[in-house]
């Protein structure tokens, strides 16, 4: 076991190879604020990726509705009772265990393997809500009865547990982007992938024998271009770019401003000590002790700073950037009411007005000597 | 127990058992479990410890013995290997691992290279035999809708055709939708023998040879609760192992439980090398 690095802890924790940071690491911040749900960004993986044979119940990408929902079934509560119950201080390095540490002797991490079945319905609890909305009750903040919805993609994790597990070595992080793959000239199918990884996002195909995993649309983010799952995000919720570690954080690069400038976007399970590439902006009218689990303690932080975005127009104009271009924004700015993408050589890609431009008609025109109606 | 496990790697091989191979005028090239041939060959017993050199590592012992039979015909060498296994696994779905069992021999002579699966510049040769792949050889690879019998999938892009304009892809262009086997993966096409020929340089680099010459062949008792696999092998391999009548060599067996989740790493070993002696004149 080697000694590595893991900022989302703030502390070293121990891993089975050594600290090999790529030269850029790949990443998504999805603000859950306004995922409405949709499934296309699932449909866009789906009909890209994972519509051949062996790939039926296959989401590389996937929406499950939280508390309810999860695909594969229960894999989040079933990691953290495999885990354990361990404390994470405010403002404080975490003190707890991750799989890695908390793993048998005989074994990489702490795991399971979902039987065939709970991975056969993606779409298990949608939209439920926590629990009845009794006759009388009015709205809280935050609120009493809830659900938000969890876009999750493959993390192409720093410290991958599936890199780690495999006895073959056929998994491997490329230097280039952080982006993890499976060797499929290399795999035969043992598993461990499957079981070791906390987040379940690598997948057993019976049909080729080898075990499958989100590539990151390495395709189009070679060639500039975001996955598809982001490029097709209806609610236009997500963005993806390289994120830097904290100490090489640059304040105009977007996931670096999201995750560590303003400290909106956090890691979700961060402390299974995996440090995770997705980062959320966290539901802020959730349960606050459910994000706590699952963001960990600097939640609290970032919804404060999600409530300070009404007077903060640079994080409104990025915010307004996600979604507007199919393009990798390297950097990003703001000025006279308009925000900037631009691409790695620093040339413009797109420009979007902060606010759109409204106008107020008079009710009633004299011209014409007509009343106006909303009316469609 | 580990130390002493390593210190026979350093001192050389501790020989636990000590197969003979008896020389037979049958043709072994085709030879079955029930054939009579094996009928007065002595049974060696071999014994077999969980794994324990890399992680991951089976908790408990699934496979403590191994019998085995040896006899060649000169040209070709054959093996009875028979094991207790509760249950017949030949994998399939997710989370399903098939029944198996390999011998493993060195490919260069003298002393033999580490038991575990050899180290870099001298190799080992082995033949891995899986329940699995006899299925494939037997009924053919299994289609979606034989893993899966109620499975219902609307549309595989891959096969729609209509009868206008859409002619539907040819078989290169549908492999595309099988990473595995655009990607040449043995694991992913038809095994047409039970028997996979591999050679290793050391933990995780195991990697297919072409195999046209060994085969192998596993009967299951469900009554007894025992596979018995034959599996035969030209004596002399070009670019593998080389055994030759008159030598004393070296072997070593691995057994995998399939219902008890063993795979890859997770399996049953022999410790040490165990001598093979090829009975016969030279």
């Amino acid at each position: 076991m080697a000694k590595v690095k893991n900022w989302h802890l703030g502390r070293d924790m121990e891993y089975v190879y050594e600290e090999n940071r790529p030269k850029r690491q790949w990443s998504i911040v999805f603000d859950l604020n306004k995922c409405i749900g949709c499934q296309t960004c699932s449909m866009a993986c789906k009909t890209t990726w994972t519509s051949g044979k062996g790939q039926e119940s296959m989401f590389w990408n996937n929406v499950e509705t939280k508390p309810w929902g999860s695909y594969p079934l229960g894999w989040d509560v079933k990691v953290l009772e495999k885990l354990g119950h361990q404390e994470w201080k405010k403002h404080e390095p975490y003190r707890g265990k991750t799989i890695f540490e908390a793993a048998e002797p005989t074994e990489t991490t702490v795991h399971f393997f979902p039987t065939d079945e709970d991975w056969m319905y993606p779409n298990n609890g949608e939209d439920d809500c926590t629990g009845n909305v009794s006759h009388g009750t009015h709205l809280n903040l935050p609120h009493d009865q809830w659900f938000f919805y969890l876009p999750r993609t493959c993390a192409h994790c720093t410290y991958p547990a599936c890199l780690a597990a495999c006895p073959r070595k056929a998994i491997y992080k490329r230097p280039e982007d952080g982006i993890v793959l499976i060797d499929q000239s290399r795999c035969k199918g043992y598993g461990e992938c499957v079981r070791s990884c906390p987040y379940k996002k690598s997948m057993y195909n019976p049909y080729t024998r080898t075990s499958e995993k989100c590539i990151g649309c390495y395709p189009a983010v070679e060639q500039g271009y975001q996955p598809m799952c982001v490029q097709n995000c209806i609610g236009k919720i997500r963005v993806m770019g390289f994120i830097n570690p904290p100490w090489k954080a640059r304040k105009d690069n977007p996931v670096d401003y999201l995750v560590h400038q303003m400290g909106l976007a956090l890691p979700y399970y961060p402390q299974l000590g995996l440090e995770p590439n997705i980062y959320y902006i966290p539901p802020i009218h959730a349960n606050r002790e459910y994000l706590t689990q699952m963001f960990g303690p600097k939640v609290d932080d970032a919804i404060k700073q999600y409530k300070k975005i009404k007077d903060d127009p640079r994080t409104q104009g990025l915010l307004v950037l996600l979604g507007s271009t199919d393009r990798i924004m390297h950097s990003f700015d703001v000025k006279h009411g308009v925000a900037y993408g631009y691409d790695e050589k620093g040339d413009e890609i797109v420009s979007v007005p902060v606010i759109e431009h409204s106008y107020e008609r008079p009710r009633y025109d004299s011209k014409y000597e007509a009343v106006r109606n909303n009316t469609p | 127990m580990r130390i002493i496990f390593s210190l026979a790697l350093v001192f050389g091989s501790v020989l636990l058992a000590d197969i003979k191979a008896v020389k037979t005028t049958t043709d072994l090239s085709k030879t079955l479990p029930a054939d009579s041939v094996w009928k007065d060959i002595p049974k060696e017993p071999v014994n077999l410890v969980a794994q324990y050199m890399v992680n991951p590592k089976p908790k408990v012992n699934h496979t403590p013995l191994i019998e085995v039979q040896a006899i060649h015909d000169g040209q070709w060498i054959a093996f009875r290997l028979t094991w207790k296994a509760d249950s017949k696994s030949e994998a399939g779905k997710t989370g399903q691992f098939s029944d198996a069992v390999a011998m493993q021999f060195p490919v260069k002579e003298g002393s033999p290279p580490p038991i575990f699966m050899g180290m870099k510049g001298n190799p080992v040769h082995i033949f891995h035999w899986r329940a699995q792949y006899q299925k494939d050889e037997e009924k053919g690879k299994p289609e979606m809708k034989d893993l899966y019998p109620n499975m219902n999938p609307d549309m595989y892009p891959m096969e729609f055709k209509d009868s206008g304009h859409v002619k539907g892809l040819n078989a290169e262009k549908r492999e595309v939708y099988s990473p595995g086997k655009a990607s040449g993966n043995p694991q992913s096409y038809q095994k047409n023998s039970a028997v996979d020929e591999i050679v290793a340089e050391g933990f995780g680099s195991s990697s297919v040879i072409e195999n046209k010459m060994s085969r192998g062949h596993g009967v299951y008792d469900p009554k007894q609760k025992t596979w018995t696999v034959v599996i035969s092998r030209p004596l002399v391999r070009p670019n593998g192992s080389v055994l030759k009548p008159g030598q004393n060599g070296f072997m070593a067996f691995a057994v995998w439980q399939g219902a008890k989740q063993e795979v890859g790493s997770r399996k049953a070993i022999t410790p040490n090398w165990v001598s093979l002696q090829i009975l016969g004149p030279t």
